[in-house]
């Protein structure tokens, strides 16, 4: 398998492994994740495209180190693939910090907790 | 211009995400904290990902169409750029679908996504703002 077919699969599955196993956000199994990847992935087609393009690639990629194949404008397969492990990163670990400063903020005051349960449409 | 084609590109990323933060009210660039330590965080790695590639001959850059500022010798200024400004994007974007979910369905999934990830956190957004509850 060329080299950055094979680092991509292998971005996948270590950035969905960490959020599954270690981070634990569920994001994967939110909505609102998917609908903000599929977003990313159609801007995806212009930006990535840009850079890509071959009749002024800025970005060129050897033939010999991906799969070949080029989808819309140019752009290796493989950079979608890089895109998905990138946005699953970025938000996995902001969704982390959100986690931890909410969770130091309970812990510093309780009148937090009843404003808050005040706001969840289940409780209020 | 043709040296500010990759520039430009990432320039114009910025400008039409930014009313995601500003008019829908994605509190993104309003967390620098937050912000910076999830770049640092998450794209680290991948831009040790992006000097293996250049390295191992996966990917070089034009210099027609760069600045040619070459950090250590072999990234571009705007490589490095990319990796800011996409992550911002994409977090700009999450953040924008789901505050725009939890206004137009208040009761749907993406409104509990919301809460539950702290876009519309009530102790964090509104209450600051001050603005009116439901």
């Amino acid at each position: 398998m060329p080299e950055y077919t094979l680092l991509t699969v292998l971005a996948i599955v270590v950035v969905v492994l960490l959020d599954l196993v270690v981070a634990r956000t569920r994001l994967l199994a939110t909505l609102g994740f998917w609908l903000a990847l599929a977003i990313m992935w159609a801007f995806q087609i212009p930006v990535d495209g840009w850079l890509t393009r071959l009749d002024a690639a800025i970005v060129r990629y050897d033939d010999r180190h991906f799969s070949g194949v080029r989808l819309f404008l140019d752009s290796p397969i493989e950079d979608f693939a890089f895109g998905f492990a990138m946005v699953l990163a970025t938000l996995m670990v902001w969704t982390v910090l959100a986690r931890r400063e909410r969770s130091s903020v309970e812990d510093a005051g309780p009148s937090l907790d009843g404003r808050r349960l005040g706001d969840d449409g289940t409780a209020g | 211009m043709e040296p500010f084609h990759y520039l430009l590109v990432l320039l114009a990323c910025l400008a039409i995400t930014a009313p995601l933060e500003w008019v829908v009210g994605a509190r993104v660039y309003r967390r620098p904290r937050r912000l910076t330590l999830t770049l640092v965080i998450a794209m680290t790695p991948f831009i040790v990902w992006d000097l293996v590639g250049i390295a191992r001959g996966h990917w070089d850059f034009s210099s027609r169409y760069t600045l040619s500022i070459d950090l250590g010798g072999v990234m571009p200024l705007e490589e490095l750029l990319f990796f800011v400004v996409i992550p911002i994007c994409a977090l700009l974007t999450h953040q924008a679908v789901l505050r725009l979910g939890a206004r137009v369905w208040p009761r749907g999934r993406l409104a509990r996504e919301a809460r539950e990830l702290g876009a519309v956190a009530p102790s964090t957004s509104e209450v600051e703002q001050g603005a009116p509850r439901a």
